[in-house]
C-alpha cells in the first residue's frame, strides 16, 4: 500500500497584477509513494513543487482533489496527518532567545514526547552546539538542525523542501548521508530539489514537474534511459565538483 | 501537557529573556512618575523678590526679615536701579521699595511694587500673597490678634496630590503600550520568520497559539504593572485606598482589549515599520484624550463625548476609581461594560483578520 498518495491535486492563485484572473500553481497532480522510498520532486522554479508538498502537509488549502498520508485524508483530518509527518521548510528561522536544545524540547512536547534533546542533536552531529542559538549556526548546521526538529516524533513520512540549496559540497554530502541513514531505518522521505546529482544519488523514484503538472515519473535510471539523449562521449574525468572535493576534502567545514 | 499551556510557557520563556524589551517598556512610565513625584511634590516654588531698603531702620529690617521668613518668598536686597534690571530680565518676580519714612511708628506709608507686567503673568496671584504677608507683618508689629482665620477642611478627609491622580493613568498608559506593542509585533515577526508556518505543520492549532500568546502577555503585563505600582507606592508614597483585586480586574480586562487590538494590527501589517505607524495612530490620540494627565471634564466640550468612549478612558477611569476613590467593580460597572464592549469589538476584528492560513504563507 502506498503511504503517500495524491489524486488530482489543484491549487489556484490570483494572477499577479490582474484582477479576477487565476493561474494553477498545481494543476492535477496525482502521485503514489511507497513506504520506505525516497521520492524526489524535480522541476524549475515556479513549477509547483513546494505548493504540492505544502498541500500534502496540510499547510496550503487543497482547492481540488485530495492527499492521503498513511490512508488519512489531509482534507478531512489535517491534525491527524500532522502527527505522523515531519517537515523541514525552506525558511528555517526559529524563536529568538531559545537554544537548540530548548527548541528540540519544545518540538518534542508539541507531539507529547519527552525524549532527551541531546540524543537527537547527537544524531545530527550538533550535540556540542546544544546551547547555541540557531542563528549562530552555519548553513549546513542550520539545515541539519531543521531536519532534527522534523524528527522529534519519529515521523512515518519526512518532507524535505530543497534540503541542500545553498550549501557547500561538504555540507551537501553530509545531508545526503543523513537522509540515506534515515531511509535505511525505514523512514519514507519526500523531497524537492533543483539538484540533478542529488536526485540521482538519493531518490528511488522521481517526478519531474513543470507548469503545475508531473511531466515524467520513474526511477532515475529509467528516466535517463527513456528521455536523455546519448552523451556525445563518455567523460574521461570527473567534474569540477570532484576536483573541489579532492582538493578540499570531504570533511565538514563549520 | 496541554498544547496551549506549552505555548504559554514557551512564550513566557522567550519574553522573559528579552530583558531589553521588559526594561525599556517600563522606563517611560517610570520616568514620568518619578519626574512628577520628585519635582511636583505639591509645594509651590518660592517667588524671588527684590527689596530696596531706603529707610534702613530697625522697623524696616524687622519687616524685611519677616518677609524673608515667609516660605513663599526669597528676598534679594539691593539698590533700586540694579534690582529693576533683574525684574526686567526675569530673575526677580517684583521689587518692593521701602521708603525712608518706614521707621518709628509709621502710618499710611506707600510701599512701591515694581513689576514688569509683560513678564509676570502670575502677578494676579503674587500681589494678594504679598498683601497678605504685609498684613501679617503689620499684625506682628502692632501685636494685633487676627479677627478671622480660614480653617481648611478636606471633605474627602484624605490628602490627594496630582501624583495620586496621575499614577493610575500612567499605569493604564503603560498597559496599553506594552499590550499593543507586544502582541502585534510578535505576530508580524513570527510570520516573517516563517515560525507560524513551521508551527502549523505540528499538531499546534491556531487557538493554542493565540491563547498561549495572550496568556503569556497577560502574565508579563501584570508583572510589569505590579512593579510600577510597587515603585509608586513605596518610593513616591502615593495614596492607594482601593482593593487590589478590583485593580487587577481592570488590568486584566484592559490588557485583553489592547492585546486584541494588537492582534488586529499584527494581521493587517506586513512589516514592522507598518505596524509601528499603525500603533502610533491608535495609541497617541488615546494618550492625549483619555484623561491620563488631566481629567476629560477639563477638555473642550466638543471632544468630551468621544474621549469618554475611548477604550483607554474606561481603563483609566476604572484604575483611578479603584486606586484613589476605593471604588469596586460594582460601582465602576459602566466602565466594565465599556471595556467589555471594546473587547468584543477588538476580539471580533482580531479573529476576522487573523487568518492562520494566510499568516502561514
Amino acid at each position: 500500500m502506498s503511504i503517500v498518495k495524491t489524486e488530482n491535486l489543484h491549487k489556484k492563485y490570483p494572477e499577479p497584477g490582474k484582477k479576477n484572473e487565476f493561474f494553477y500553481a498545481v494543476n492535477g497532480t496525482s502521485l503514489s509513494i511507497e513506504a520506505g522510498e525516497i521520492y524526489g520532486i524535480l522541476g524549475p522554479n515556479g513549477a509547483g513543487k513546494t505548493t504540492t508538498l505544502e498541500m500534502m502537509e496540510g499547510l496550503t488549502d487543497i482547492d481540488e482533489g485530495d492527499a492521503w498520508i498513511d490512508g488519512i485524508s489531509v482534507k478531512q483530518a489535517p491534525y491527524k496527518v500532522k502527527k505522523i509527518i515531519g517537515v523541514q521548510l525552506q525558511a528555517n528561522e526559529y524563536f529568538d532567545h531559545l537554544n537548540l536544545s530548548e527548541l528540540i524540547a519544545l518540538f518534542s512536547q508539541l507531539y507529547k514526547r519527552h525524549d532527551d534533546p541531546l540524543d537527537l542533536l547527537d544524531h545530527v552531529n550538533l550535540k556540542e552546539k546544544a546551547r547555541t542559538k540557531p542563528k549562530e549556526l552555519s548553513g549546513g548546521q542550520q539545515q541539519r538542525f531543521s531536519i532534527a526538529c522534523a524528527l522529534v516524533h519519529e515521523p512515518k513520512v519526512l518532507f524535505l523542501d530543497e534540503p541542500t540549496t545553498g550549501l557547500d559540497p561538504q555540507a551537501k554530502r553530509n545531508i545526503w548521508e543523513l537522509v540515506k541513514n534515515l531511509n535505511n531505518k525505514g523512514m519514507t522521505i519526500v523531497l524537492t530539489t533543483h539538484n540533478m546529482e542529488e536526485a540521482e544519488y538519493l531518490c528511488n523514484r522521481l517526478a519531474i514537474m513543470d507548469h503545475g503538472k508531473i511531466i515524467a515519473e520513474g526511477a532515475p535510471q529509467e528516466l535517463i534511459l527513456s528521455h536523455a539523449p546519448e552523451p556525445p562521449q563518455a567523460p574521461l574525468y570527473g567534474n569540477l565538483e570532484d576536483v573541489f572535493l579532492a582538493l578540499t576534502g570531504t570533511g565538514l567545514r563549520e | 501537557m496541554n498544547l496551549t499551556l506549552i505555548m504559554t510557557k514557551v512564550f513566557l520563556k522567550i519574553f522573559s529573556r528579552d530583558r531589553q524589551a521588559i526594561v525599556f517598556s517600563l522606563i517611560f512610565p517610570l520616568l514620568m512618575m518619578l519626574a512628577f513625584g520628585f519635582f511636583n511634590s505639591g509645594e509651590t516654588d518660592p517667588i524671588a523678590i527684590g527689596v530696596v531698603d531706603n529707610a534702613n531702620s530697625s522697623l524696616s529690617r524687622d519687616f524685611i526679615a519677616s518677609i524673608d521668613a515667609n516660605p513663599l518668598f526669597t528676598v534679594t536686597e539691593g539698590d533700586e536701579t540694579s534690582l529693576i534690571v533683574q525684574v526686567i530680565n526675569g530673575n526677580l518676580g517684583l521689587t518692593l521699595v521701602v521708603p525712608k519714612e518706614f521707621q518709628g511708628n509709621p502710618a499710611n506709608i506707600d510701599l512701591r511694587v515694581l513689576i514688569d507686567t509683560s513678564q509676570t503673568a502670575q502677578m494676579n496671584t503674587v500681589v494678594p500673597l504679598l498683601e497678605q504677608a504685609l498684613v501679617q507683618v503689620e499684625r506682628d508689629l502692632r501685636n494685633l490678634e487676627p479677627l478671622f482665620d480660614l480653617a481648611i477642611v478636606d471633605v474627602e478627609a484624605r490628602t490627594q496630590t496630582y501624583l495620586d491622580f496621575l499614577v493610575p493613568g500612567l499605569l493604564a498608559m503603560a498597559l496599553m503600550q506594552i499590550a499593543m506593542g507586544g502582541s502585534g509585533f510578535n505576530l508580524v515577526e513570527f510570520r516573517r520568520k516563517g515560525i507560524l508556518k513551521r508551527l502549523f505543520v505540528t499538531p499546534v492549532q491556531p487557538k493554542n497559539f493565540i491563547t498561549g500568546l495572550v496568556l503569556s502577555r497577560l502574565v508579563i503585563v501584570m508583572i510589569q504593572l505590579s512593579l510600577l505600582l510597587g515603585i509608586a507606592i513605596l518610593l513616591l508614597d502615593i495614596t492607594f485606598i482601593g482593593n487590589i483585586f478590583n485593580l487587577y480586574v481592570f488590568i486584566i480586562l484592559g490588557t485583553t482589549i489592547f492585546l486584541s487590538l494588537g492582534f488586529c494590527l499584527g494581521s493587517l501589517a506586513k512589516t514592522q515599520q507598518a505596524i509601528m505607524a499603525m500603533n502610533m495612530l491608535l495609541t497617541w490620540p488615546q494618550m492625549l484624550l483619555s484623561g491620563i494627565f488631566y481629567p476629560i471634564d477639563a477638555m473642550p466640550s466638543v471632544v468630551q463625548p468621544m474621549a469618554n468612549l475611548l477604550p483607554l478612558s474606561f481603563v483609566v477611569n476604572g484604575l483611578r476609581g479603584v486606586a484613589i476613590e476605593g471604588a469596586n467593580i460594582i460601582t465602576l460597572f459602566p466602565n466594565i461594560i465599556g471595556i467589555l464592549v471594546w473587547i468584543v469589538i477588538a476580539l471580533g476584528f482580531a479573529i476576522k483578520l487573523f487568518n492562520w492560513k494566510e499568516v502561514a504563507t
